[in-house]
């Protein structure tokens, strides 16, 4: 096992630097930052004086291979926006993301184990159809209309909640909610089919021909198997969720690393977009890892050499 | 087989401790968010401003649409930035709220020459961290922004030659070319004074994590995104300052805004979109501020010989077939002005009878495109950021009626700055242009010959004499009519057609005194408790 985490993490390097080229040239071929950064009465000259002062007027090799240089260092240069050092910028923003993540993700599965085993259990019966048609509408439901939905049920009209802004539990309830009850929508779908196959193989039979009462049947034999496909999705969600929750964060003014991402590009903030880049990057080979060793633990049969 | 079992184990466990976490979740969830709600305490960080009867802080919540750039006030360069900082720092002179200049760190000022100004300063102010204010501070901080090409407010500065210290309480101000704007060069953003000894010890990185300043509230915290807080300065020169705390929180989107405004979160919002104003109207809890701000809408066009807009009388159409006061009414839910002069009153050199009125007639723009030889529409693009998306639809709208055919483009906004500083723009684009040192110059000086190649061709012998006359002329009676002849040519020659000058739409808790400025900026110590 030692040995294969070691080869995994070997595989960051090239994928790092991978990342960081094409993160480099399309940030680079798309405009020019300087334009951003001048009052509309700045003349030519201004411009010329602030890429110069950036470096901004080096050839694009020459300015890669800076960064490169730097970034081994762990040094990704400054922010033109913020004119700090980028990468405590974006570590500053990762605990509000994880929060929000962790926290999304708990409530969907909270959500969806229960319903997704009942709808199999149960299957075609009203529950089923009920639960079903519910999973339809939370994953058709877009996160921008169910946030403001929310804010105005439990923040405006009853009070419940705080309208936004990041702090203790109760500012973390809406915007997690927002986000999980689209990806327990899609888990419980997911569990539903899985579990209907499972409870129709053999080893399901033997079980309940030992006499074994349902519930382990169910909740031990069947379930175990039925979980596999959905840490798969949720690795996958999980690191979708870090970066990319740019509608919910915007709602719920939750300062997560979405925003700084998306403020950076529109201000084609290199180092800010590289910076967080490798962060995702990073956070995404770190949980395929936790995910496949979850599988191992789930399903013995798969080796760690195979 | 024993390690399938402890792993057996060790997942069930994991099983139970998620389902726990869950439970506490949800259990604290409820009971933190109504608990927080039916006391009004400080628990909730942004609850704050919730009349928090227990500890009888006065705190003032402030919510805008984003964040700050940073707390390098030379390198900033957007309103919301400039108006948190305004309560940090101080200039040598600030504008009251009718635009007048007033004493702030300067006591009085004399112009010595054409090039030198003197200023007296205050000898009782501290910065934040104790250090007294002297004239280095002010001839660090001018001469940083008017040398340092780097920072974005040096554009503004660099005509500053030099500061000379005269005492530690006297300096002179010394400029390349003669500034009859030098006053208002001094008290906008990145005229703001640092702490010289503060910065020269510890350096600019470690200013910018714990800035220091001479002005009424001190920093305290910012998390970008998210908030800023200011604490009291009990030493401020201009004696105890209102509110015990002042917080500017980011909230991106309006309708969050509004339910903030709406549930006590906050105390004043910015940006309110038009749709919402009756909501806040008619709540109970809050009302709508609106005041006009230094920002015009205008479309530019190509004067030059090639473009159908070349010909005066295709220009003249084009003013008299747009209905500025029906953008107005349809847009901006009637908070604007008509306008044909970007220099709006509270600027130097406005001429009052080209504001607050338009001319607009249907039939003579039909007639005049016939005139200058059109039977079928010219063809034109018009170019808009998506900003103002809404705007550039209407105008274009009202365009084709009067037998334009218009090619209507939207740019994301950075590609249309990119384009704007490019001048690549076709025959008509739309711009908000602000006008921050409240002179004429800062947005007439784009039809001098040099400014205008690429972007309007604009050359009118006369407007250039004028405005070169008027950009170093020290005597301020003839500068104004200066400035007022160039507007009057540019409203008939038309290298550009002003739409409305906007307003900024505020949302007011009802327990707040604020009259918003013409300049955008939240003084803290203008706004109090009804």
């Amino acid at each position: 096992m030692g040995k294969y985490i070691f080869r995994m993490a070997l595989q960051i390097v090239p994928v790092l630097f991978l990342i960081s080229l094409i993160v480099f040239v399309l940030v680079h071929i798309t405009g020019d930052p300087v334009n951003l950064m001048l009052p509309e009465t700045a003349t030519e000259a201004d411009r010329e004086a602030l890429r110069a002062a950036w470096g901004l007027d080096r050839p694009l090799y020459e300015q890669y291979a800076t960064f490169l240089g730097n970034v081994v260092q762990g040094n990704f240069g400054t922010s033109f926006h913020y004119g700090e050092e980028a990468l405590p910028l974006v570590l500053e923003r990762l605990p509000a993301s994880f929060e929000l993540a962790a926290a999304s993700m708990l409530i969907a599965v909270v959500l969806a184990v229960p319903l997704g085993i009942i709808s199999a259990v149960k299957r075609n019966t009203v529950l089923d159809l009920l639960i079903s048609g519910l999973a339809v509408i939370g994953k058709a439901m877009p996160n921008f209309w169910m946030g403001i939905m929310l804010i105005l049920i439990f923040s405006v009209q009853l009070g419940y909640f705080p309208v936004s802004g990041r702090g203790g539990l109760e500012h973390l309830a809406l915007p997690a909610f927002t986000l999980g009850v689209g990806l327990a929508a899609q888990m419980t779908r997911l569990i539903r089919s899985n579990m209907l196959e499972i409870l129709n193989q053999d080893y399901i039979r033997t079980a309940r021909s030992k006499g074994l009462v349902e519930a382990i049947v169910v909740g031990k034999h069947a379930l175990r198997n039925g979980m596999i496909p959905v840490v798969t999705i949720m690795g996958l969600q999980f690191t979708s969720l870090i970066g990319g929750t740019l509608v919910t964060e915007t709602v719920f003014a939750w300062p997560g690393l979405g925003q700084l991402l998306v403020t950076a590009i529109n201000t084609r903030d290199m180092a800010i977009v590289q910076a967080a880049v490798f962060i995702i990057a990073i956070t995404v080979i770190i949980t395929n890892l936790i995910t496949d060793l979850i599988y191992r633990l789930l399903d013995p049969r798969i080796k760690y050499n195979s | 087989m024993l390690s399938t079992l402890t792993s057996r184990r060790a997942m069930m466990k994991g099983l139970i401790v998620l389902l726990a976490g869950m439970l506490i979740l949800a259990g604290c969830s409820s009971s933190g968010g109504g608990g927080n709600t039916t006391t009004g305490t400080d628990k909730g960080t942004n609850n704050e401003s919730k009349a928090p009867a227990a500890s009888g802080e006065k705190v003032l919540t402030i919510a805008n649409p984003t964040d700050i750039e940073s707390f390098d006030v030379h390198n900033n360069n957007n309103t919301f930035s400039e108006a948190v900082m305004v309560n940090v720092f101080d200039y040598l002179l600030k504008n009251d709220s009718s635009q007048n200049k007033q004493p702030s760190l300067a006591t009085s000022w004399e112009q010595r020459d054409e090039l030198t100004w003197r200023f007296k300063l205050r000898d009782d102010v501290l910065f934040h961290n104790g250090d007294p204010f002297t004239a280095d501070d002010v001839k660090f901080s001018l001469e940083r922004v008017a040398k340092d090409s780097a920072l974005k407010q040096h554009t503004y500065y660099k005509d500053l030659k030099e500061v000379n210290v005269i005492d530690a309480h006297t300096v002179d101000i010394v400029t390349n070319h003669p500034d009859p704007i030098m006053l208002n060069r001094l008290s906008r953003m990145g005229a703001d004074i640092l702490p010289s000894k503060y910065i020269q010890e510890k350096g600019i990185e470690a200013f910018l994590k714990a800035p220091v300043g001479t002005g009424p509230y001190k920093f305290s915290k910012w998390t970008k995104d998210d908030r800023i807080e200011l604490v009291k300065n009990d030493s401020y020169f201009g004696g105890e300052p209102k509110w015990d705390k002042v917080v500017f929180r980011m909230i991106p989107e309006a309708a969050t805004r509004v339910s903030e405004l709406l549930t006590g979160g906050v105390d004043i919002v910015s940006n309110v979109p038009a749709t919402d104003i009756e909501r806040i109207n008619s709540s109970g809890k809050a009302s709508i501020e609106q005041a006009t701000i230094q920002r015009v809408l205008h479309v530019l066009m190509r004067t030059g010989e090639g473009s159908v807009t070349a010909n005066p009388k295709v220009r003249e159409a084009i003013e008299l077939a747009i209905d500025k006061q029906a953008i107005i009414d349809s847009i901006a839910g009637g908070a604007g002005t008509p306008t044909r002069t970007s220099v709006t009153p509270g600027n130097f050199g406005a001429d009052p009878s080209l504001y607050d009125n338009y001319i607009y007639d249907l039939d003579k723009a039909k007639a005049l495109l016939k005139e200058a030889g059109y039977e079928s529409g010219p063809k034109l693009t018009f170019t808009a950021g998506s900003n103002y998306k809404e705007v550039a639809e209407v105008v274009a709208a009202m365009l084709t009626q009067a037998g334009f055919e218009v090619n209507l483009e939207i740019l994301e906004p950075s590609k249309f700055s990119e384009t704007y500083n490019a001048k690549k723009f076709k025959e008509l684009f739309l711009l908000g242009v602000g006008n921050s040192l409240f002179d004429a110059s800062n947005n007439y000086n784009r039809f001098l010959v040099e400014n205008a190649k690429g972007e309007t061709d604009y050359n009118n012998p006369e407007v250039e004499a004028l405005l070169q006359a008027a950009a170093v002329n020290m005597n301020p009676e003839e500068r104004e009519k200066q400035y007022q002849q160039v507007q009057q040519h540019i409203a008939n020659d038309r290298p550009t057609i002003y739409l409305y000058q906007m307003k900024g739409v505020y949302g007011v808790n009802e327990r707040i005194q604020y009259a918003p400025r013409l300049d955008e900026m939240f003084f803290a110590e203008e706004i109090t408790l009804k």
